[in-house]
């Protein structure tokens, strides 16, 4: 009889019956076949009227849930346009809007063994609590340390794709969040190498500006919803407003700039390089590895750049809106670690970095959300995912210009809560480069 | 292993390979450099180290290069945190007197709340502030460091580099001189497969499982992790194909330890410890009988169509070779599986398996007549081991002389030594003695060490008379020396064979007399 079995992140089948989807691997004189393809292959032997022995599945055991969610009308067509997919493909709702119990209310459904896929590890924390929350169940957790499994589990992309081999046969169902992650080239080997015939996708913020995203359909499914924010804020989602400030340098913050971008400038003249692309400025990255005067001209750029980015100026701004916003829950967000200990030593303001120690950052979340803390500054840690539900300002004292940074920022401050009306504000120092990065940015997401 | 970025090739034409540092004096100038600071920087921030570095950088040296010795370095310091105050316990409370006194925006207000901070901790705001972040990367101090030598550094960077390279590797070909059980138990664990083949040496293969359907790179931190126990070795070659990250074209890698084996740091294996103790005692005790077969350790590998066997031992006495597997725990699925390998293997294989723990009946096995199973309870018994070892030898004997009368040949040299007859034909000194003495080539003599042809025999005979009539007298110093000139070795044989005797007088062979008993009777 054939036999099928799993084998770190592959299913092999004995027996001389070639399938559609496997491939004879010399190696060990076995046919063998992608993990993605379990459901496949079953259903063609099935078909085939093929008796064989499934030993693929390693489940952990099932529990019993309660599922108290209700879903709101556009959760609802979201979940139905999904199970009428075979129950595969990905959801776009904007941060805020509620994927999470989407999600839930799926795994309520199937009540199959289910791994939700995180990016971060406070995504991990904020997902345990909501299962056992909405489902009444004990979750697993893998990645950060921890490594049990359980009918619903949650880990880190890196987790489940360091671990793949191990977990691969473990789960019926995935879920990934913030599913624009998996299209990179190693965690997208998460879709390929776990068995899950059932899949979810997650995410506000659906292309990705290299185009892998296109990919995402072969690997969780079709785009099946979408709902943008403006049709959903004032009713779903809190309105919110957006302003940019203009600082002005301090003067000799103003000439330091100037001096080293005209270092950088002139060095591209006399070599009549001109950087069009972010390709164009890859190569010229690697060309410094080589060239010192090339390195030297990068340097006194990235100074400029610290110069602009970091104003004292800016500083002192935020000084006056920090006062002007008392009773306001307040997130700054900056683009290097360096501000952020700036302002955390300044204003004495609890600092989130990847180097705030897991147990801190723990303990100043919790306390941010029941009101202990009254603001937090981040780089950028808190971009995704983390929930802050009555955060209602936010400050931009830097970022790297990319529209997903923009909406996933924005996003942490939209969550409704009644009679909020969300601020994002970003401080942009004038007459330099990052005027142009925050334009690129806005220019964007005009849609958003 | 190094962080990515730090990673500088050379790639030309296809071919990739790390820019390595070489031992060069400039470079252990540099290396040198780097560890004096920090040896000098022990109490010192990290920060304070690292602007070191950089300053090197700044002199023209490539950061890359700067920035990968500093790397290598930090994996043998130790960074604490140098306030004895813990500075998460410290920022809470600062974090939660701000949230009571409201957030500072002036220097006045700020002040305030550090000071109400230093009083109720009794001490100076300046520890505060400094105390605030010290846990920061930056603002470790230097505990305790242990310096490598400047051309250890190089070597353990030039590791580094190479396996940095070989994260991005879809597939490793490599060839070694021993360090078997330990390679492919790493391979089994790192979830990589092999295929071996023989090819004058055994060449394995390594890849992933995943590797079947598209050339990818998950493997390729395994790869590296693994590339140490290899290069471990005296002799290696290595070459793997790298699936470049900037440019994804595929490029080829290649050293060899005749090349780059001084340039590399060879990893220090301990002796691998035996699997079990019933191993060990085993080993003990066979050593102890003195018989004439060879044991080895950690054999070489066998190979079993595209799979190895790494047996536990390997007994060789002149021809003969016997290769020992002790299986302890099992069960009967695992015990078939083995057997199925080992069945197509083409040597000579005895299975050791512990009884006790033995997880299923055994009785089915006793329908494999074809395997040689001993079992043992605590101690692997030696009688059957030593019958099936004699047997062995016997049937090698037995297949050995088959082989040697199979051949006709044709003696023409006066002497022929059998230890040089054996090893010319492959078989043992035994078979050799054993075929000829059944079957005396014509016109030879048998002696104890070689076949000597007759008139060689008359000739020996002929000159010793000539020395007997000429002095009266001969000792056995002056026949041997006789003898060896004619090119026989074993010259007391020769002696015998033509009717000497040897009469001693005392230890000494100067006053050993040669002569023929007939004779001296005669005197």
């Amino acid at each position: 009889m054939i036999r099928l079995w799993f084998d770190k992140g592959t299913i092999l089948l004995s027996g001389e019956v070639g399938t559609p989807y496997g491939k004879w691997d010399p190696r060990v004189g076995c046919y063998r076949i992608k993990a993605a393809h379990y459901r496949d292959v079953l259903d063609y032997l099935k078909e085939s009227e093929v008796e064989y022995r499934d030993e693929v599945q390693s489940l952990p055991p099932l529990e019993s849930l309660k599922c108290t969610v209700e879903l709101r009308p556009y959760q609802k067509e979201a979940l139905s346009r999904w199970r009428r997919a075979r129950m595969r493909g990905v959801l776009v709702l904007p941060t805020a809007a509620g994927k999470t119990y989407i999600a839930l209310k799926a795994v309520d459904l199937l009540k199959t063994q289910t791994l939700i896929v995180v990016p971060t590890l406070d995504l991990i924390d904020q997902w345990r609590k909501r299962v056992k929350e909405w489902l009444k169940v004990e979750c697993g957790a893998v990645g950060g340390g921890e490594n049990t499994v359980r009918m619903v589990t949650v880990s880190t992309y890196d987790s489940g794709y360091l671990q793949a081999e191990w977990l691969g046969n473990r789960f019926m169902f995935i879920v990934f969040d913030e599913v624009h992650h998996l299209a990179s080239p190693s965690y997208m080997q998460i879709a390929e190498l776990y068995i899950a015939p059932y899949r979810m996708g997650l995410t506000a913020t659906y292309e990705r500006s290299d185009e892998r995203h296109k990919l995402l359909p072969s690997l969780v499914g079709d785009l099946i919803y979408k709902v943008n924010v403006d049709e959903l804020a004032g009713k779903h989602l809190s309105p919110y407003t957006y302003e940019k400030i203009l600082v002005e340098l301090d003067p000799d913050e103003q000439d330091a700039y100037e001096n080293e971008m005209g270092v950088f400038r002139s060095y591209l003249n006399e070599k009549g390089i001109v950087l069009r692309s972010a390709e164009d400025f890859q190569k010229f990255i690697m060309f410094t590895g080589r060239d010192r005067r090339a390195r030297e001209a990068l340097l006194a750029r990235n100074r400029a750049l610290k110069t602009a980015l970091n104003s004292r100026a800016k500083l002192n701004f935020l000084a006056k809106q920090l006062e002007a916003y008392r009773d306001e829950k307040i997130l700054i967000f900056t683009l290097h670690n360096d501000l952020v200990y700036t302002i955390s030593r300044r204003f004495l303001i609890p600092a989130l970095t990847y180097q705030t120690p897991k147990e801190e950052r723990r303990q100043m979340l919790e306390s941010f959300r029941s009101g202990e803390y009254r603001a937090i500054v981040t780089s950028q840690v808190l971009d995704e995912g983390v929930d802050v539900p009555d955060a209602s300002v936010g400050f931009i004292l830097s970022g790297t210009g990319s529209t997903r940074e923009y909406i996933q920022r924005l996003g942490r401050l939209l969550r409704k809560v009644e009679g909020k009306e969300a601020r994002l504000v970003e401080i942009v120092s004038k007459e330099t480069v990052e005027v142009g990065i925050s334009r690129r940015r806005r220019l964007k997401t005009s849609k958003v | 292993m190094l962080p990515t970025d730090l990673l500088a090739v050379f790639k030309r034409k296809g071919v990739i390979w790390p820019r390595y540092a070489k031992l060069s004096a400039e470079n252990l100038e540099v290396a040198g450099n780097i560890v004096e600071t920090y040896k000098s920087h022990v109490g010192e921030k990290k920060k304070a180290v690292k602007e070191f570095v950089g300053e090197l950088e700044d002199r023209g040296f490539d950061y890359r290069f700067v920035r990968g010795l500093s790397f290598m370095l930090d994996r043998r310091s130790i960074f604490k945190c140098a306030e004895s105050i813990n500075p998460v316990d410290l920022r809470r409370k600062i974090f939660q007197a701000t949230e009571k006194l409201g957030l500072p925006t002036t220097p006045e207000q700020r002040s305030r709340i550090i000071a109400a901070i230093a009083s109720e901790l009794k001490m100076p705001a300046e520890r505060v502030e400094e105390s605030l972040y010290a846990d920061l990367e930056s603002e470790l101090v230097l505990e305790k460091f242990d310096p490598p030598s400047s051309e250890e550094l190089l070597k353990e960077y030039n590791l580094s580099l190479t396996q940095t390279l070989l994260f991005d590797s879809t597939e490793l070909n490599f060839t070694a001189s021993g360090n078997w059980q330990r390679i492919f138990f790493a391979i089994k664990k790192l979830g990589l497969i092999y295929e071996a083949y023989q090819d004058g040496k055994l060449q394995v293969k390594i890849d992933g499982p995943a590797s079947l359907f598209k050339l990818t790179r998950r493997y390729g931190t395994a790869i590296a992790k693994l590339l140490p126990v290899i290069v471990a070795n005296p002799e290696w070659t290595v070459e793997a194909k790298i699936l470049w990250r900037y440019t994804n074209e595929i490029c080829r890698f290649q050293i060899e330890s005749w090349k780059h084996g001084s340039i590399l740091k060879k990893p220090h294996l301990p002796e691998a410890p035996y699997d079990s103790l019933v191993e060990e005692d085993f080993a003990a005790r066979f050593e102890a009988l003195r018989s004439s077969w060879l044991l080895r350790r950690e054999p070489e590998p066998v190979l079993a169509g595209k799979q190895v066997i790494i047996p536990d031992f390997s007994l060789e006495r002149e021809g003969s070779k016997v290769y020992i597997e002790v299986v302890g725990f099992w069960t009967l699925e695992y015990l078939m599986r083995k057997i199925e390998k080992l069945k197509k293997t083409s040597v000579a294989m005895l299975v050791i398996v512990n009884e006790d723990l033995a997880c299923e009946k055994i009785a089915g096995l006793e329908e494999h007549p074809r395997l040689n199973i001993i079992y043992y309870r605590d101690q692997i018994p030696l009688a059957p081991v030593i019958r099936y070892l004699e047997e062995a030898f016997r049937g090698t004997q037995v297949e050995q002389s088959k082989f040697l009368k199979s051949l006709s040949i044709v003696f023409t040299e006066p002497v022929i030594s059998y230890e040089e007859f054996a090893a010319r034909t492959g078989v043992s000194l035994e078979a050799v003695k054993a075929v000829l003495a059944e079957n005396p080539p014509k016109g030879y003599v048998l002696t104890a060490k070689s076949l000597v042809r007759k008139d060689k025999l008359k000739q020996v005979e002929k000159k010793i008379e000539e020395q007997i009539s000429q002095k009266g007298k001969l000792f056995l110093p002056e026949a041997t020396k006789i003898a060896e000139t004619e090119g026989v070795e074993d010259a007391t044989s020769i002696l015998e064979a033509l009717g000497y005797k040897i009469a001693w007088h005392g230890i000494s062979p100067e006053k050993a007399e040669v002569f023929k008993p007939d004779r001296k009777q005669i005197k």
